[in-house]
């Protein structure tokens, strides 16, 4: 019988710093490895054990894909020693994406909190690649200081072709490759004109959710409208093991991104 | 089929090689136990303390050895016979057969698994929750090899499995009727019981439920769910030597009361209050296992009441949804 545990052995590539605690990990893709937005790949590193971890590059990009891994745990810790030209196990791609496709059809509106703008990346980078075939996109970016922020380098790229905005929680003053708003991710909603009826992806903490939902509602953003990714413990990956579950959903198979119309009378799921 | 022969049945299972497990009275409680001598096996009808869950989801299990990334397959299982199982019970079988349908460690378990079942179910609603009689049409329900179904001092025998029969053709009776699986859900439909629970937990949240009062009580223990015949949750977690770069990646029965089965990365808790996770661990049973498969989570065979140190009755929370 086919083991759904069996992972992949795959070469690291290149290993980068990123933002002040995180790094990314260029990994060598298995044959037929695709990356989509938001979804993610069990880790495996034997003798630690294994952790869910999203994916983050451009999908474009054939035989290769990136993982931006803050050290935060065991496997994550392990992760962080390992050196160029070693092998790590994986298994995945998991999970549902964003349907990134909507773009085409409605203008988005992309809003993402601390890591969260990793799982959006693969989005970003699509629209960016594929600009006329998208409408309008807006990015709602926050993050705590300048030193939280990710994909710094990438910033002159996307906003030449995305409405970019960031706004840090408590700024410290350092120098950034674009001029930043000060305040929590929702004061962005008072200075930043939305593009007309927009289609939102969010991904970020809990707390953000609580919040950037309430705004939307008060804009009259459909609950369908709204598409968000959750973050939970994961075991098996598969929808058995139960550490995922939300409602009668598995964040592992049925997410990790759900549209608020899925999960609004749950109580917990944000 | 006599008494005698049932006993001569078993013995000639375990000359076959195969390890067989029975119930038996112990002073205190029916255990499961290896029969050694099968002139001792007998029917009872008081359920084993412990169900047979640890025989088909063992408490821990090795999903693999790795030695540096090299990682070994699946493991031959022994051959083994669970004797014994009443229709409660084996509603918990056909449960875990569906909820591991595509686990390879699991299939290869009821590959090389006899399960015996039998017709003796408690009357007392402590043992039997909701009730459940042994009533026509009840096999084609339920996932056997062989099941017993007692009358006077002899049985009948009904087999479920091809291999069931295999062994009772060896075994030289041929005297048996074969009872084709017609899935889990009955004609008549879904079960009246599940989806009243189902619409009542999912509907409504009810405070003085699971604030004031289980939130209250319930110590955590998870008791409830190493007893439980269905609760099959599960960590995963890898057990490294000490020297020369080897291991395990073992499977481990979990506990959605313990403090890090919802813990994330960088210690943020998901289920944080008791009353969220006994919760939990209803909404899974009642709601959640009903929505995935079209049958309850739970079987009504009252060992969580029964083990639960601080009194909390399942029949009674039921009966305030």
């Amino acid at each position: 019988m086919k083991n759904p545990y069996q992972t992949e052995s795959v070469k690291i590539l290149k290993i980068e710093d990123e933002g002040s605690r995180s790094r990314i990990f260029t990994l060598a893709a298995p044959r037929g490895f695709k990356v989509k937005s938001g979804q993610f790949v069990e880790i495996s590193l034997p003798g630690f054990g294994e952790a869910p971890i999203s994916l983050c590059s451009d999908p474009s990009i054939k035989n290769k894909f990136e993982i931006c891994v803050r050290k935060a745990g065991m496997v994550t810790g392990a992760l962080h020693e390992m050196k160029k030209g070693e092998k790590v196990g994986i298994r995945g791609p998991y999970g549902r994406p964003f349907p990134v496709e909507i773009g085409k059809k409605r203008n988005l509106l992309l809003i993402a909190g601390g890591l969260g703008l990793e799982p959006l990346r693969p989005a970003i980078w699509e629209i960016v690649k594929n600009r006329s075939q998208y409408k309008k996109v807006q990015i709602f970016y926050g993050a705590c200081d300048e030193n939280d922020l990710l994909f710094m380098k990438n910033y002159d790229e996307w906003k030449k072709k995305i409405d970019f905005h960031i706004t840090l929680d408590k700024p410290k003053g350092i120098k950034t490759p674009m001029a930043c708003n000060t305040g929590v991710v929702t004061k962005l909603f008072d200075s930043v004109k939305l593009y007309d009826n927009p289609v939102a992806f969010l991904c970020g903490p809990p707390v953000m959710y609580k919040f950037v939902i309430k705004k939307l509602k008060e804009l009259a953003f459909l609950d369908s409208d709204i598409f968000l990714s959750l973050e939970r413990r994961m075991h098996c990956g598969l929808g058995v093991c139960n550490h995922c579950a939300v409602g009668s959903f598995f964040v592992c198979e049925d997410g990790p991104v759900f549209s608020w119309a899925e999960l609004k009378d749950i109580k917990g799921a944000i | 089929m006599t008494h005698g022969e049932l006993q001569k049945f078993i013995g000639f299972l375990m000359k076959q090689g195969w390890k067989v497990f029975a119930p038996e009275k112990q002073p205190d409680e029916v255990r499961y136990v290896e029969v050694e001598d099968a002139a001792k096996v007998k029917l009872i009808t008081e359920p084993p303390l412990h169900s047979f869950k640890r025989f088909l989801v063992p408490p821990e299990e090795t999903l693999f050895e790795y030695k540096k990334d090299k990682m070994a397959e699946v493991k031959e299982a022994e051959r083994q016979v669970i004797f014994g199982i009443n229709p409660v019970d084996l509603k918990a079988v056909v449960m875990l057969n569906q909820i591991f349908e595509r686990d390879p460690w699991y299939q290869e378990k009821m590959r090389r698994t006899l399960i015996i079942g039998q017709s003796l179910i408690p009357e007392n609603v402590e043992q039997n929750i909701f009730q459940t009689e042994y009533e026509e049409n009840i096999l084609e329900h339920l996932q056997f090899d062989i099941f017993l179904e007692v009358q006077g001092k002899n049985y009948f025998v009904y087999t479920g499995s091809e291999e069931g029969q295999k062994v009772l053709e060896d075994f030289g009776y041929k005297n048996y009727e074969h009872i084709a699986y017609a899935g889990p859900i009955k004609e008549e439909g879904l079960d009246p019981i599940m989806v009243k629970y189902r619409d009542a937990l999912r509907k409504n949240y009810k405070k003085e439920i699971w604030e004031k009062d289980l939130g209250t009580r319930c110590i955590e223990c998870g008791k409830c769910t190493l007893i439980c015949p269905t609760c099959f949750c599960f960590d995963i977690k890898d057990q490294p030597d000490l020297v020369g770069g080897g291991g395990v990646r073992k499977r481990t029965w979990g506990a959605c009361f313990y403090n890090d089965f919802s813990e994330v990365a960088g210690g943020h808790k998901f289920l944080r209050t008791t009353a969220e996770r006994i919760h939990f661990w209803y909404y899974h049973k009642f709601v959640r296992i009903p929505d995935q498969i079209q049958i309850m989570g739970c079987v009504g065979c009252g060992r969580c009441a029964k083990v639960c140190p601080v009194g909390i009755n399942i029949f009674k929370v039921l009966a305030k949804l």
